[in-house]
């Protein structure tokens, strides 16, 4: 046997030194995140496959019998088809709103900072206080949407949260008002960084505001709409706090979305092995989610070099 | 260079160990103690009942919910503290609606806190009790030859398998609240304690008066299912968990006929403006409302602060026409010991406390109905400055026949989330009533898996 080199070159322990520094100072988030995130996570890996009623008692190993509950679940199906609607009507509303605020603030005008700061507030407001205050506005009897709505003819408004057909409508519009201030800004971000050569070009040629939106900006900003897309996506498929502020995922079970569900079978049932495979199933949807972001991310900064 | 980088690193360290010190200061404190205990033991929880030495204070500790604005647990709490001088009692307190999902966490870590729970419905009782988290009480009862007659069958009818879990802390049932002084105008004989569901809607009818923001409700119900399905199961034959619940259609249709005629406020209103039905009361918007008798001290210290100052007084809950009068619907409030205490005979001398006929006349003191109904408890709640005058508001306290409002069955907590859902599914008239009824016959069979 030969002898093992122990010694180390200076140039590997400068290397080693280097990580260590680098690590140390990773460390005190990293042990945050394996206590709060990461233990956790891999905890509800193991839980969806046990029986557990949160007690004392010794976990029983089911296999994949939980997800075979949530399936045969009518209740579940429901929250995922509840969910997939809100998507679906939150995220284009949002997508487009935001670019077009986006584009209309992206002027060196005097005051532009308080419009930016206006719609960006929304975002920061505590979201049971917006619940709150939305839930009045949309109050059918007297709320004053309902009341403008009489105001201009309309004789027999929606009756919004307390109507099966349009509470997801109502939680709908409050995220989007809640959340494009933020998308605006990401939009905002990725404007500034498209070269104004491109735009004297192009009105050099004769193109008038639209032309320039529809063949310049819009092209230009693909892969941050992209992102755009897949976060907000990712985002209503875990939507909780505002439905359950709102509506409390009713009436009747109209508006519970999935984490309602998983929040009802782990906190009200006590069944945390039906309740963790519901999450391992939002948790492989968001994967799908990111994983379609990640191959599409390549993709459009290929495109652009 | 050298030294800066020794520095970023003693400072990474550093922070290293402040955010694990921020983690685990509570545990790292309270195993000092445990292990220093002779020398703390004044401050700390755990360590007093270690060591035992006279005039060092055990310490006890009860988990509760809205402690400072309900009298129910500090009249009591105190109590205790005052006739144990060496017991301090230590109160972990949640706000009501959080109360159950924060309770069932800190007992899955299966601590020796809390040593004492008080259950806020009889169905989280039974989840505790399907999880071992609860101590069976038998055998302390054998041991102190403990009577549970004065209860009158309640700490029977709180058995779980046959096994006793909680005894009887509080007791509420449902009677009738009207306001006189609407009554003296409309110059309407006051609601009596003997009259039907359908006289009391007849009644609602003609107590309902004026129009847009100022008109009078005869009756107001809240939005609870219950408001509804207690009148179902008012006499005995059917419970909340059924496999049909055709029974529950002519009490469905009836509330229905009240909110569309006007004579109670719409649920969607109430609903979606949230609409406490105290400030209803309080504010004079209905002339009747069938509520709990918790109400009732709610009412006595409402006049006692000046927040309101008419007359207002009690009637027996109205009966379905097929019983007498003294049928009413209600429930109990248990009162436990953790599983995971380590000092269970203390604890269960606080629940004997607790659950004595002294407590109950130091509760009825504040208004509140105990497990225990004696004639000097009733009196005392009746001679409460501000309990409305006259015989009939103490005939209405009695009652012949009490139900519980839900049954004991373990896996009620997600039969209630369903009845709640059709609830207000049939109030907000989305579905039918029939609709409703199918889909619940539904769902229950899928929840107890029928």
């Amino acid at each position: 046997m030969k002898e093992v080199k122990t010694t180390l070159t200076p140039h590997q322990k400068k290397a080693i030194r280097s990580n260590l520094v680098g690590y140390s100072f990773i460390l005190p988030n990293l042990i945050g995140y394996a206590i709060f995130v990461f233990i956790p996570v891999i905890f509800s890996f193991i839980l969806s496959v046990m029986k557990w009623d949160g007690s004392k008692a010794p976990m029983e190993f089911v296999g994949l019998k939980n997800f075979a509950q949530i399936f045969g679940d009518r209740i579940f199906v429901q929250s995922f088809l509840h969910t997939i609607q809100y998507a679906l009507l939150t995220v284009f509303p949002t997508l487009v709103l935001s670019l077009l605020l986006a584009v209309l603030l992206n002027h060196k005008l005097k005051g532009i900072a308080i419009f930016r700061t206006a719609l960006y507030f929304p975002y920061i407001a505590s979201i049971v206080a917006v619940g709150a205050v939305w839930n009045m506005l949309f109050q059918p009897d007297f709320g004053p949407i309902n009341e403008f709505l009489k105001f201009i003819g309309i004789s027999k408004p929606p009756r919004w949260v307390v109507d099966v057909k349009w509470a997801m409508v109502a939680i709908s519009v409050v995220s989007v008002w809640k959340y494009m201030g933020y998308y605006m800004i990401v939009y905002l971000a990725a404007l500034q960084g498209i070269s104004g050569s491109l735009y004297e070009a192009a009105g050099i040629d004769g193109a008038n505001g639209f032309q320039k939106l529809r063949y310049i900006t819009i092209p230009m900003l693909t892969p941050t709409t992209f992102f755009v897309l897949i976060m907000l996506t990712i985002q209503c498929f875990k939507v909780f706090d505002l439905v359950y502020v709102m509506t409390g995922g009713g009436p009747g079970n109209a508006t519970k979305t999935l984490v309602n569900y998983i929040y009802e079978k782990a906190f009200t049932s006590w069944e945390f092995g039906p309740a963790s495979a519901g999450a391992i199933v939002l948790f492989a949807v968001v994967l799908v989610i990111t994983l379609i972001q990640f191959a599409g991310e390549k993709k459009w900064s290929k495109d652009l070099m | 260079m050298k030294l800066k980088k020794v520095l970023a690193m003693v400072l990474a360290a550093g922070m290293v160990c402040a955010s694990l010190t921020a983690c685990g200061s509570k545990t790292a404190e309270s195993s000092a103690a445990d292990t220093t205990g002779a020398t703390t033991a004044a401050d700390s929880s755990k360590a007093g009942d270690k060591t035992q030495n006279s005039g060092e204070k055990k310490v006890l500790t009860v988990t509760t919910w809205d402690y400072d604005s309900s009298p129910q647990f500090q009249a009591v709490v105190d109590a205790y503290m005052k006739e144990n001088p060496n017991v301090e009692i230590k109160v972990i307190d949640t706000s009501a609606d959080e109360y159950n999902n924060s309770l069932g966490i800190s007992l899955s870590a299966a601590q020796p806190d809390p040593d004492i729970i008080w259950v806020k419905d009889m169905g989280s009782m039974l989840q505790m009790a399907d999880k071992k988290q609860l101590l069976p009480l038998d055998d302390f009862m054998k041991k102190d030859n403990f009577d549970t007659s004065v209860y009158n069958g309640a700490a029977e009818q709180l058995q779980y398998n046959g096994v006793t879990y909680g005894l009887p802390y509080r007791s509420d049932w449902y009677v009738l609240y009207y306001n006189k002084d609407l009554f003296d105008a409309a110059g309407v004989a006051y609601p009596s304690n003997d009259m039907t569901w359908d006289e009391y809607n007849e009644l609602a009818g003609k107590m309902t008066s004026g129009e847009g923001s100022s008109k009078v409700y005869g009756g107001h119900n809240h939005t609870w299912q219950a408001l509804v399905t207690n009148w179902a199961v008012q006499d005995g034959k059917h419970t909340v968990v059924e496999k049909d619940y055709s029974f529950l259609k002519p009490w469905y249709e009836s509330a229905l006929s009240l909110q569309d005629k006007g004579y109670i406020q719409d649920y969607s209103t109430l609903k979606t403006a949230n609409i406490h039905y105290s400030s209803v009361f309080k504010n004079q918007q209905c002339a009747m409302m069938p509520m709990g008798t918790w109400f009732i001290a709610t009412m006595i210290q409402s006049r006692a602060a000046d927040e309101t100052s008419f007359n207002w007084g009690i009637a027996r809950i109205p009966h379905p026409a097929d019983t007498e009068s003294g049928y009413t619907v209600g429930a109990l409030t248990p009162i436990g010991i953790s599983a995971y205490t380590d000092q269970p005979d203390l604890s269960w001398d606080f629940v004997k406390f607790a659950t004595s006929k002294e407590a109950a006349n130091i509760l009825a003191e504040q208004g509140v109905f105990t497990g225990i109904q004696t004639e000097e408890s009733l009196k005392t709640i009746a001679s409460a400055q501000f309990f409305p005058e006259g015989e009939s508001n103490i005939e209405a306290l009695s009652y012949t026949h009490y139900t519980f409002d839900r049954p004991l069955d373990p896996k009620i907590e997600e039969i209630r989330k369903a009845l709640d859902e059709v609830h207000e599914m049939i109030m907000i008239k989305q579905y039918t009533v029939d609709q409703g009824i199918e889909e619940l016959n539904k769902r229950v069979a899928e929840i107890k898996g029928w």
